[in-house]
């Protein structure tokens, strides 16, 4: 399939331009209002107040002023040394680790399950994953902030039959169960989409060879629906790290998630520049989980055109 | 037959985790639309009430923002095609140089986190006279939709077999014919699916929306916040079934071709 | 061909009509036809200054110029501040309409330090002339001081009959009483913020503590050790162990709710939550000494390339006028500015016990910056 797809694609000179002309449009505009931001962003970051940068320059606190030519790591510097930030980030990722596990097993999970299984209830399961895609966040998270607070359902219910369960708001467990929440949908479609590509044929083979259905999965299903999976869970991944409105609405004063941090640094603390180290800091994060994403990609292209 | 049962045992305990999990939060926040109050713990609320509703509805600047998200929504799902699916065929149609930079640039812009260049847009949209127009809060909107209305719709053109095409072709058919009764209708599911994907992008947007649209415009989800805060729980209640309805209505509508596997497909980079 | 113009323009003729549907906020009350100055005040904190503003001051001050019309926006708890800031920031430097012509919020400090607002003296602004040069001084030559505040300890006086006198005794009780104090992250509401900076001065000479009144001292700030020391001791005696909530209501709400059993709350909020019901009268309210807690004014800042700042200036002025001062004393309890020997000798005997000329003021603006990230980085969950 996918083999005769890449090879229809017409590569001719004249088409080939037309091509590049007509995918221009959303990269101008995307380079515009985005891209050029973003590098005077860095910029301003390594310590270049000049251009557009002055405006925010004349009220900044603590700020790094470049001092030669390319500019600066002052900045960055100031915030390694931080046991604060130091924390944040070791957070973040922690919170992004647990998150993406979580949501890869249910839809892991969910999809084997439509796969192996099939029937009503499976595709119900399925479906009911996809929900939170169609709510929006801010609902989202004021809805599981109330659903585990003190007062929340699941401690109505433990008092119910006289317990006293944990209240659940404010805490980094709780930012684990918004983004599992929030990002589940995604990853149900990726991985159950994959799952389902895995022809009959295959399986039936694997199984009348004597191999269970454990094995069958691991060394059958997985291996075919490796992309997706890997999709799944880079974006997932590049979704929590950046993430602002759960942690912000259900997580703890401290630790804090980095998302969360911009916000503060710009208007508490009045440190837009390190604000937007903090922004690269994500960024560059996001950036080494995107490697395994392009990688993934590659690999099969190649495995696959050869 | 001992551990088929097990396995249907373990199976409900899942999906009925599952629901609570996942309807829980919704139901436990919008019962409270109907109620009077609530005293902790029990598991219903002391009375029902339409009180709720009549307030929102009364509201004139909750209504304003209600109608202002149901606007640009739409206006930007519209734009963002018109920019992006030619683009979008361009991706799955052609081979061109720097091709796949491009797919990946594309998402890469939306990888920054969008509060560091809050200073510098506003310069930018003073400077091009865009503060507090309705085509500034687009662009905003438009910004954040760019990656669904190219990835998927690209997967989706790229995936109507030549086959057909050169039988219209054969048989006749202007390129234009061909587009419109071969390509177009085989790549529409994809399309969409990015328009769902986009309309929702659109209608969860609130930081740049504030930045760019204040005072004038204001959406939904820049008010939520006030909302969630400042009205009784039992408003901001309100306010969040009447701001799922639209997403509820799309997802009745889109369902079949996501769960088909549209989506996914878009987002594996060929 | 045909169909993809008819496809392109169908798009077009709707997303035109659609750009027709988007609203702006302000149409319903528009104001602005038949030669009228319309004012746009941009409120950053609480609904209770809206009201005010809604109620108190507005339309008196329309009544008294007909020719002037203002429009009232509330960001609740400064949500949008750094939005607002850049946006402001930026229209200034490229001197463009930031769509706000007054400012009632936190950020006009910050403002007025960059150099972005209009200057406010008795020149430009008559009604200055009553109030303390001080004060004045602290708004960094933009900001226009129109109400003042203090924090008080309320306390639930069901549970407490003899509540604290000073900080020491209100830390002991504190750690007597496990759970039942709390106050919210001095960056997300003054009355935290007070508590905070109170607990900091109580190992401050005088004059450091006037060193950081008035003026950015950074390395002035390693003095503060000491305090913070004792603020993360606290954490463990604080409600649930160490939560700090987000906002000065919602500490109000934990105390109405019995939750809590004390903390520190703005004065103003305290005296109109109990008027609307919302604080039961079994809360009470009181002062400390040794230090007191802090309290200020809330300043009042206009774009100084803003295309209505006539009227906004006038509209500033209106607000220190003694009519006024007196609806912000009695309808959300503010402190007036002005000499008390100018209001109405009702209101006078309400605050002849709150003092409110010996305010303890809070830090400079850059200071409480400062010390917002320095409570962040030493005391919640530490």
């Amino acid at each position: 399939m996918r083999r005769t797809r890449v090879a229809a694609r017409s590569s001719g000179q004249p088409r080939a331009v037309l091509g590049f002309v007509m995918a221009l449009p959303p990269l101008l505009l995307i380079a515009v209002f985005a891209g050029l931001p973003i590098v005077l962003a860095v910029g301003y970051s390594l310590g270049h107040t000049g251009g557009l940068n002055s405006v925010t320059a004349s009220y900044a606190q603590h700020q790094h002023v470049a001092t030669s030519g390319w500019g600066t790591f002052a900045a960055y510097r100031e915030m390694l040394a931080t046991g604060r930030f130091r924390t944040d980030v070791a957070v973040t990722v922690l919170v992004t680790l647990l998150s993406t596990a979580v949501v890869l097993v249910l839809a892991l999970g969910i999809a084997l399950n439509l796969r192996l299984r099939g029937g009503r209830v499976a595709g119900a399961i399925a479906a009911l994953g996809v929900i939170p895609l169609f709510i929006p966040v801010v609902i989202a998270s004021w809805a599981i902030l109330t659903f585990y607070s003190t007062d929340g359902f699941i401690r109505s219910v433990f008092a119910q039959v006289g317990l006293d369960a944990p209240a659940l708001g404010f805490k980094v467990v709780t930012i684990v169960i918004g983004s599992v929440w929030t990002s589940l949908p995604f990853a149900v479609l990726m991985v159950s989409s994959g799952i389902q590509s895995v022809p009959d044929a295959v399986i039936d083979a694997a199984r009348d060879s004597g191999a269970g259905l454990l094995r069958t999965t691991r060394s059958v299903i997985l291996p075919m629906a490796f992309i997706p999976i890997v999709i799944a869970t880079t974006f997932t991944a590049i979704g929590v790290l950046g993430s602002f409105t759960v942690p912000y609405f259900t997580g703890p004063n401290s630790p804090r998630m980095l998302g969360v941090d911009i916000q503060n640094y710009f208007a508490a603390y009045n440190q837009p520049q390190q604000a937007i180290v903090i922004a690269v800091t994500i960024f560059v994060l996001a950036s080494g989980i995107a490697v395994l994403y392009i990688w993934a990609n590659f690999r099969s292209a190649n495995s696959k055109d050869l | 037959m001992a551990r088929r049962l097990t396995t249907n045992v373990l199976l409900t305990l899942f999906l009925a985790l599952l629901v609570v999990f996942i309807l829980g939060p919704l139901l436990w926040l919008g019962i409270r639309a109907f109620a009077t109050s609530w005293t902790y713990p029990n598991l219903l609320p002391d009375g029902w009430t339409l009180e709720w509703w009549r307030k929102v509805i009364a509201d004139n600047q909750l209504s304003t923002a209600v109608q202002n998200s149901l606007t640009f929504a739409p206006l930007t799902v519209i734009v963002s095609a018109v920019i992006c699916l030619p683009a979008a065929y361009a991706f799955g149609r052609h081979d061109f140089a720097g091709r796949k930079i491009m797919l990946v640039g594309i998402f890469a812009t939306n990888a920054f986190p969008k509060m560091g260049l809050f200073v510098t847009m506003a310069s930018m949209f003073y400077a091009l006279g865009l503060m507090q127009t309705v085509l500034g809060i687009v662009i905003v909107h438009v910004m954040g939709t760019v990656v669904f209305m190219t990835w998927i719709p690209a997967a989706a053109f790229g995936a109507v077999p030549r086959s057909l095409e050169e039988a219209a072709r054969d048989a006749g058919a202007s390129p234009a014919r061909v587009f419109f009764r071969v390509t177009l209708p085989l790549a529409l599911p994809g399309i969409l699916v990015a328009m769902v994907m986009s309309f929702l992008a659109s209608f969860d947007e609130a930081q740049g929306t504030y930045l760019v649209g204040y005072p004038d415009y204001l959406t939904m989800p820049t008010q939520m916040y006030s909302l969630v805060l400042n009205y009784p729980l039992q408003m901001a209640a309100v306010f969040s079934i009447l701001l799922s309805i639209p997403s509820v209505l799309l997802l009745a509508l889109a369902h079949r071709h996501i769960m088909g596997g549209q989506l996914a497909e878009g987002f594996q980079l060929r | 061909m045909k169909r993809l113009t008819t496809v392109v323009a169908l798009g077009a003729v709707t997303a035109l009509a659609l750009t027709g549907c988007a609203k702006k906020s302000g149409d319903d009350t528009a104001a602005s036809s038949g030669g009228k100055t319309t004012v746009r005040v941009l409120i950053s904190g609480d609904t209770n200054v809206q009201d005010l503003w809604d109620k108190g001051i507005v339309p008196g001050f329309e009544k008294a110029n007909p020719n002037i019309a203002v429009t009232v926006e509330l960001d609740l708890h400064g949500e949008h501040d750094s939005q607002n800031l850049a946006k402001m920031a930026a229209a200034v430097k490229g001197n463009s309409d930031s769509g706000m012509d007054l400012i009632d919020g936190g950020f006009v400090l910050q403002a007025a330090q960059a150099g972005f607002l209009a200057p406010a003296d008795p020149s430009t602004v008559p009604g200055l002339s009553d109030v303390p040069g001080d004060i004045i001084k602290a708004g960094g030559g933009g900001g226009i001081p129109y109400r003042g505040s203090s924090v008080l300890l309320a306390y639930n006086s069901t549970k407490v009959a003899k509540p604290p006198q000073t900080l020491d005794t209100l830390l002991a009780w504190i750690k007597a009483n496990k759970g039942q104090f709390t106050y919210n992250s001095p960056k997300s509401g003054g009355s935290g913020a007070s508590f905070v900076t109170t607990v900091l001065d109580k190992y401050l000479s005088p004059a450091d503590q006037q060193t950081l009144r008035t003026g950015y001292d950074q390395a002035l700030e390693s003095t503060w050790d000491k305090g913070f020391a004792e603020l993360k001791s606290l954490n463990q005696y604080v409600y649930q162990g160490g939560v700090y909530p987000n906002g000065n209501a919602q500490v109000l709400q934990l105390l109405s709710a019995g939750s809590i059993t004390m903390a520190p709350v703005w004065s103003d909020q305290f005296i109109s939550g109990q008027k609307t019901g919302q604080i039961p009268a079994t809360i009470k309210a009181t002062q400390i000494s040794d230090p007191s807690f802090t309290g200020g004014a809330a300043y009042l800042g206009i774009p100084k390339n803003s295309p209505n700042k006539a009227a906004a200036l006038k509209l500033a002025s209106y607000a220190l006028t003694p009519a006024v001062q007196n609806v912000i004393a009695t309808t959300i309890a503010g402190y007036p500015v002005i000499p008390l020997a100018k209001l109405p000798a009702q209101t006078q005997e309400i605050f002849k016990a709150a003092h409110p000329d010996t305010l303890r003021p809070t830090y400079f603006s850059q200071v409480t910056n400062d010390m917002n990230k320095a409570w962040d980085d030493k005391v919640p969950g530490k």
